[in-house]
């Protein structure tokens, strides 16, 4: 690999630059990333690429505002007239007037969280040989799968962040997916199966969890989904799957304890730490230190180390996800959840891997309590609107109850419901509690960031299930 | 900033070192942006940014095979190390007869008024009083809005240049602005938020700050009190911006790289009728001053207008070079960069305001907002949360949410039985607000 785009001679005048006009604090954020992928469609490689991106961002924070400035030629000169730029918030507010302590030296990462040793990315060859075989196993599930389109994905990227404060830290962050997306024809319908997994890690992950297991599982939603039937319309009690049914936990509860929107005032969890705001059943974490979850990372993309935060216990608010920004506005630290896209893009308080630990419910005896009701085993993804609350997500897989019996399949639909009002209507909480495979990504304010989920299997009293059969 | 000139040069000479290095063919694009953007929140400027960013996209060819690389460095030397690995990863690829450059042509050189100089003329404090005023005036224009999310100012000017180892080389700059709102008021224990804007190619055509302001207040405002509405099934009309969000879903089953692989409701339908007669669905990159014009599209074909619904019948899918070989086709201009993308994909509007249509609809439901994404192509099934207003003997009534709204798109598509005349051309994806006879809502137990 090249060597440190940035020295810290250099970095130490870009800060001392961007707190010239004022300012309280400052950073420097350096990125280089490489990433190769290819794609399979029609049993043939059909797409190969690579990217490779360098660039550094430079911060200057007054209170609640900050000036930012990136770029992508990396000279000392272009570097001091980002750190001029960035400076016009301080001349703009003319507040603070902090100095830039003398930078430490380099703070590496240590290999707790991921391996960092591998400095190049995979082989091409590898790469094809993992679709090659993903393709062909999903064809021999079923000769209803009339096309299979995989993609794999290797990225190395490195960050250097120098702050004001002195810390100055290195991290190298891997990350892998595999993905298998299949489309299966039925006399009635076509239906879509996606499966995918990876993390931060190397291809050699693919060696527990084969390309065979991602492609059959994909493959049989597929089919599955061919085959069903459409959703009912109405209000239904509702089980979701454990493991990628914490897309809920993520939208209903997650983006509303974000340090940003809570200091803002401007999410219905604001000002409510110490209250109920949840079934007593509801315990929810976020952790940005489990080994290879595609939201852990050593240190955030401030420098601040990742850990355990408790945001609902036994239904009670505990805690806020903070950045060091919203976090000092607040009187608070920084949990680590500072992240960012790239060095284009400004930090906010977001996710990590967000989870709730399991209950002592058995997924049989759910599905027996129900009368009539969904089985929503696995989503597509999410969305959530802040200040009410109200969220949506997208069934990928899902299956009536009926006389406490699973029945058919459902086609994939809505559910529709409002975190705190969910959040009180969980009546059972299974004892199946697993992380989701690992490739989900999170929106937020035009950015981008993976993330992980994890849940067990959770009963709903009621939801608005937004199908097209209307009885 | 660099010239187009200069961004020409360097698209030439990176082809030129592609097939130095081996590349039988060989495609260089390069994209060099000034962004200036800004957030106001209260009585201060809580965000400012203002970068230059470039980036250099390639498309090898190698007998056959193809690969791409992208990066930020634009050296010899760094362009020449990415080729070379690009290059590398090519003869994994299957050979593929279709894979290659578009024939040999000209850009014609056409007038699309995609440039404003008093974009980039504007001095940083001209900027911020525009984010400043929006700030000021949703606060001043309702005593309910009691906090903002920060209102947001952002301008660039973007320069994108293109030459490729067949001859063909072009190059544009256009400009755009954009300044939105996003209100908060409390109602109880929850905060109503909306979030309106406005954007252009220039910023003579921009709607006043006041005015944005104004509107995303009103959409804050009109949910108080909003209810779930019970299980029915009822007309929806879709107002302008959730309908440009139906239309993305339509695009993508449009797109030909979705229908080469099966991933898509509109296989096999060509020529069959589908929509109704108010359908007329088109993709135009000629529009002049339209934020979705361009002179050529990512691969230096020109770009055109196609009608892709044509009075309900399905005339055309949306094609690059390299799907139109393959399903025996012309590219319709729609290559994007690793796909498929829309020019300006709109409905062609009618002739009736939004009031009129409210008013000629006895019982129905205006959506204002909707949520959610991941639609299935393949079976083409829409379903979206919703907020809204109930619509009763041709007025609005009370407003509803945490609903859902489903049908299959074809059902959507036939169900359109009025168009508005509100189209905007402010995105690549937009459309005038219109109704949809009959769909399913999902709400609270229906009555019996």
């Amino acid at each position: 690999m090249a060597d440190d785009p940035l020295t810290a001679q250099t970095a130490q005048r870009t800060l001392a630059r961007a707190l010239r006009d004022g300012g309280a604090y400052a950073d420097l954020f350096c990125e280089r990333r490489s990433s190769v992928q290819m794609r399979l469609q029609e049993g043939a490689m059909h797409e190969a690429g690579l990217s490779q991106v360098l660039g550094a961002g430079v911060r200057v924070v007054v209170g609640e505002s900050a000036g930012y400035a990136y770029i992508e030629d990396l000279t000392e000169e272009r570097l001091l007239e980002a750190a001029a730029r960035a400076a016009a918030i301080a001349r703009l507010t003319a507040e603070g007037s902090s100095r830039s302590a003398r930078l430490q030296r380099l703070h590496r990462a240590g290999d707790a969280l991921y391996d960092r040793a591998r400095t190049e990315n995979a082989e091409p060859m590898h790469l094809a040989n993992l679709l090659e075989r993903a393709d062909a196993a999903a064809r021999k599930v079923d000769t209803r799968i009339v096309a299979v389109n995989a993609h794999v994905l290797d990225e190395l990227q490195e960050i250097w962040i120098a702050r004001s404060d002195g810390s100055f830290r290195y991290d190298r962050r891997p990350m892998v997916t595999l993905g298998v997306q299949c489309i299966a024809r039925s006399d009635r319908e076509r239906g879509t199966g996606y499966c995918a997994d990876g993390g931060r890690t190397s291809m050699t992950f693919f060696q527990s969890t084969t390309p065979e297991e991602l492609a059959r599982e994909s493959a049989r939603v597929a089919v599955v989904n061919a085959e069903a039937r459409p959703a009912p319309a109405g209000e239904f009690e509702t089980l979701l799957g454990a493991g990628g049914g914490g897309v809920l936990l993520h939208e209903a509860v997650g983006h509303g304890l974000e340090g940003d929107f809570n200091r803002r005032g401007v999410s219905l969890y604001s000002g409510r730490i110490g209250e109920r705001v949840a079934s007593e059943l509801v315990t929810i974490y976020d952790d940005g230190d489990i080994p290879e979850e595609r939201g852990s990372t050593s240190f955030d993309d401030e420098g601040t180390p990742c850990g355990h935060t408790v945001l609902v216990e036994r239904g009670v608010l505990r805690g806020y996800l903070h950045d060091e920004l919203n976090a000092r506005l607040m009187g608070m630290h920084s949990t680590g959840n500072g992240r960012r896209q790239s060095y284009r893009h400004l930090p906010q308080p977001r996710m990590c891997n967000t989870y709730m630990p399991p209950g002592d419910a058995q997924l049989d005896e759910m599905i027996a309590s129900i009368d009539r009701g969904i089985y929503a085993k696995s989503f597509a993804g999410g969305q959530v609107d802040i200040g009410k609350g109200d969220f949506v997500f997208m069934i990928a897989e899902g299956y009536l109850i009926e006389r406490g019996r699973l029945g058919a399949a459902v086609r994939n639909a809505t559910i529709v419901g409002n975190g705190p009002d969910a959040m009180t209507k969980v009546t059972a909480v299974g004892n199946d509690a697993r992380l989701a495979r690992r490739h989900y990504t999170c929106g937020k304010g035009g950015q981008y960031v993976p993330v992980g989920v994890g849940m067990p299997t959770l009963q709903i009293s009621a939801m608005s299930v937004g199908g097209t059969d209307g009885e | 900033m660099a010239s187009e000139e200069e961004a020409r040069d360097r698209a030439r000479r990176a082809v030129e070192i592609a097939l130095a290095a081996g590349a039988s063919d060989a495609e260089a694009r390069i994209v060099i942006a000034r962004r200036f953007s800004a957030q106001a929140r209260g009585e201060r400027i809580t965000k400012l940014d203002a970068s230059d960013g470039r980036s250099l996209s390639m498309r090898l060819f190698l007998d056959g095979r193809k690969a791409s690389m992208t990066g930020t460095q634009w050296s010899d030397e760094a362009i020449r190390f990415g080729v070379e690995k690009a290059l590398e990863q090519a003869r994994y690829t299957a050979v593929d007869p279709y894979a290659g450059l578009p024939e040999p042509g000209e850009i014609p050189d056409r007038e699309l008024a995609l440039y404003d100089l008093a974009i980039d003329a504007r001095a940083d404090e001209e900027r911020l009083e525009d984010v400043r005023r929006v700030e000021r005036s949703i606060r001043a224009a309702d005593p309910r809005i009691d906090n903002s999310n920060g209102s947001h100012y952002d301008d660039a000017s973007v320069t994108m240049a293109l030459a490729n180892s067949r001859g063909r080389l072009g190059s544009y700059r256009g400009t755009q602005i954009g300044v939105s709102a996003s209100p908060v008021a409390s109602e109880g224990r929850y905060k109503r938020t909306a979030h309106y804007g406005s954007a252009s190619r220039f910023l003579a055509r921009l709607d006043e700050p006041e005015e944005i302001a104004r509107e995303a207040v009103r959409r804050t405002i009109l949910f108080y009190g909003a209810t779930k509405p019970r299980t029915q099934s009822t007309a929806v009309i879709f107002d302008r911006e959730v309908a440009a969000a139906v239309l993305t879903d339509i695009f993508a089953a449009c797109s030909a790289a979705n229908v080469a692989v099966g991933n898509s409701w509109l296989v096999d339908r060509i020529g069959e009728r589908i929509g109704s007669d108010l359908v007329d669905l088109l993709d135009d990159g000629t529009i002049p001053g339209a934020l979705g014009s361009s002179p050529f599209d990512a691969e230096g074909v020109p770009s055109q207008r196609t009608p892709v619904f044509e009075r309900g019948v399905l005339r055309s899918f949306l094609f690059d070079t390299y799907y139109a070989r393959r399903l025996g086709a012309r590219s319709t201009g729609n290559a994007s960069g690793g796909g498929i993308g829309p020019n300006t994909f709109f409905l062609a509007p009618g002739k009736r305001s939004l009031e009129e249509l409210i008013a000629a609809t006895a019982r129905g439901i205006l959506v204002l907002e909707t949520i959610g994404f991941a639609t299935e192509h393949a079976s083409g099934l829409y379903s979206r949360g919703a907020r809204g207003i109930e619509i009763r003997d041709g007025e609005l009534t009370e407003p509803i949410e945490e609903f859902t709204i489903a049908a299959p798109f074809p059902e959507i598509l036939a169900g359109v039985d009025a168009v508005a005349n509100d189209l905007k051309f402010d995105g690549s994806i937009t459309s005038p607000s219109f109704r949809v006879a009959e769909m399913q809502i999902s709400g609270s137990p229906s009555a019996l």
